[in-house]
């Protein structure tokens, strides 16, 4: 679904992907963690392009993404991007910023994007919110609307990066629900996070970055209960006293 | 020292005044119009990335803002007759003001659209939307609310500037002024009944810049 071939990235100097190589299967649940500035983020912004990269492939679904001739849009429109900050358009309601993209980039109808952002906004369980504005919202119900906006682009891949490190704890749940809740549906999702009860419940994958590159690889019990590399083993134990 | 002032006088010459003060709005109220399209066009090709555009549009920019308003309109003034353009004094004036005010726009409107979150384009691109979908939907709509009291700023600028157009002889509220300096030599009356005439525009202008400010604050905060 997702391939990297020896990607490479710098942003100036810093090495920011150091030859990256990486196959995401169709269905495929992959959390992303390592200490901030390792590139887990920029790894996901490549896949959709909102990062050029300077050397290799990324193919998603058999289209090169890096590729001048490749469209975008229909790229895009195909990879939900869930981000730390929910980015949600403050000047829209709730059903708007979910009806968005469905109207302009699907040319859809207003009724029938209507219809399936209703739809997204129930998975989510926010029904009773599309006329409210993103600022009348917690952080929690906003990234809720932020998913429900990805989603309602009926997308093969979901990425988050990082979307539970922005709220107040009372309201990572509500959040993590949600997106259990897509993996369920059999959804490949990309996930830079470090909520290790996520990664154990429903993730495939786990992949441990630092300094650009891949350190270590393993399904989540194995690497959270006994990581090979002594810098992931340096990095659980942080990550757990805190 | 009021009892100094001959107020009758003002009354005397209070038609000139109101001509001059119809003028000033007029030559005002076209200038800052054009002045919004020249701005608006010259910030699109500002943050252009077409070399052809982006380029003459700093040249544009920085030139109007790096000489005073007085150079401008004195080279229009004397400059377009010598390239063969003759064109009465009021619309040189107009001319002037709009080229000037117009770069002061262009940058308004371009601290309005990068003021603009980046991560809200970075949404607006990862959903699929193109770069003319983005700017109407989602950075437009957000940068123009911010500019809007910024532009009654420069409105206000631009009347007051107005006056320099009486040194090329329109014939607009300052130049009343001067022709009843001229007419009848009461300088202190004359200046302080332009200087009323200006404050009251410039509350105008100052009260519609607060309303709309408090309307923008209350929509953002709904």
């Amino acid at each position: 679904m997702i391939e990297f071939k020896h990607v490479n990235k710098w942003f100036g100097k810093l090495h920011v992907l150091d030859d990256i190589n990486l196959d995401i299967d169709p269905g495929e649940v992959l959390v992303i963690c390592g200490p901030s500035g390792s590139g887990k983020s920029t790894l996901i912004r490549c896949i959709n392009r909102l990062e050029p990269i300077q050397e290799g492939e990324i193919i998603v679904d058999g289209v090169p993404v890096h590729d001048k001739k490749t469209n975008l849009t229909k790229l895009r429109a195909d990879i939900g991007f869930v981000f730390q900050q929910f980015h949600l358009y403050p000047h829209m309601t709730v059903l708007q910023n979910v009806m968005l993209a469905p109207v302009n980039v699907k040319k859809m109808s207003a009724a029938a994007a209507e219809e399936i952002a209703r739809e997204k906004l129930t998975q989510v369980g926010l029904t009773d919110k599309a006329g409210a504005y993103p600022i009348q919202l917690s952080g929690g119900q906003q990234q809720r609307v932020a998913i429900a906006r990805g989603l309602a682009m009926s997308p093969k891949i979901m990425l988050f990066d990082e979307p539970t490190s922005a709220l107040d704890p009372e309201m990572i749940g509500e959040v993590l629900d949600v997106m259990v809740n897509l993996v369920s549906e059999g959804m490949t999702m990309c996930v830079v996070t470090h909520e290790m009860g996520f990664a154990r419940k429903v993730a495939d994958r786990v992949l441990f970055m630092d300094f650009g590159k891949i350190i270590e690889t393993g399904r989540p019990d194995e690497f959270f209960d006994n990581p090979q590399t002594h810098r992931a083993a340096d990095f659980i134990s942080k990550i757990l006293t805190h | 020292m009021l009892a100094d002032f001959n107020f009758r006088i003002i009354f005397e010459y209070l038609p000139l005044f109101l001509t001059g003060l119809r003028s000033t709005f007029f030559i005002s109220g076209v200038s800052i119009m054009l002045a919004l399209v020249t701005g608006t066009i010259a910030c699109a090709c500002r943050i252009s990335s077409i070399k052809m555009l982006k380029y003459p549009a700093i040249a544009y920019i920085e030139v109007i803002r790096s000489t005073p308003l007085l150079v401008q309109i004195y080279f229009l003034y004397f400059g377009l007759p010598t390239l063969g353009i003759r064109v009465p004094e009021i619309q040189t004036g107009i001319i002037a003001l709009m080229l000037n005010s117009g770069a002061y726009i262009a940058e308004i409107i371009r601290a309005g659209i990068t003021s603009v979150d980046d991560g809200q384009i970075e949404a607006g691109v990862s959903s699929g939307l193109n770069y003319f979908q983005r700017m109407r939907f989602i950075i437009l709509p957000q940068a123009l609310g911010a500019t809007v009291p910024p532009l009654l700023g420069q409105s206000i600028v631009l009347v007051k500037d107005s006056a320099l157009l009486s040194l090329i002889s329109v014939m607009e509220l300052t130049r009343c002024g001067q022709t009843m300096t001229s007419e009848r030599f009461m300088p202190t009356e004359a200046f302080l009944t332009v200087a009323f005439f200006y404050m009251c525009i410039y509350f105008c202008l100052k009260s519609l810049a607060d309303w709309s400010q408090k309307k923008l604050i209350f929509r953002e905060a709904y």
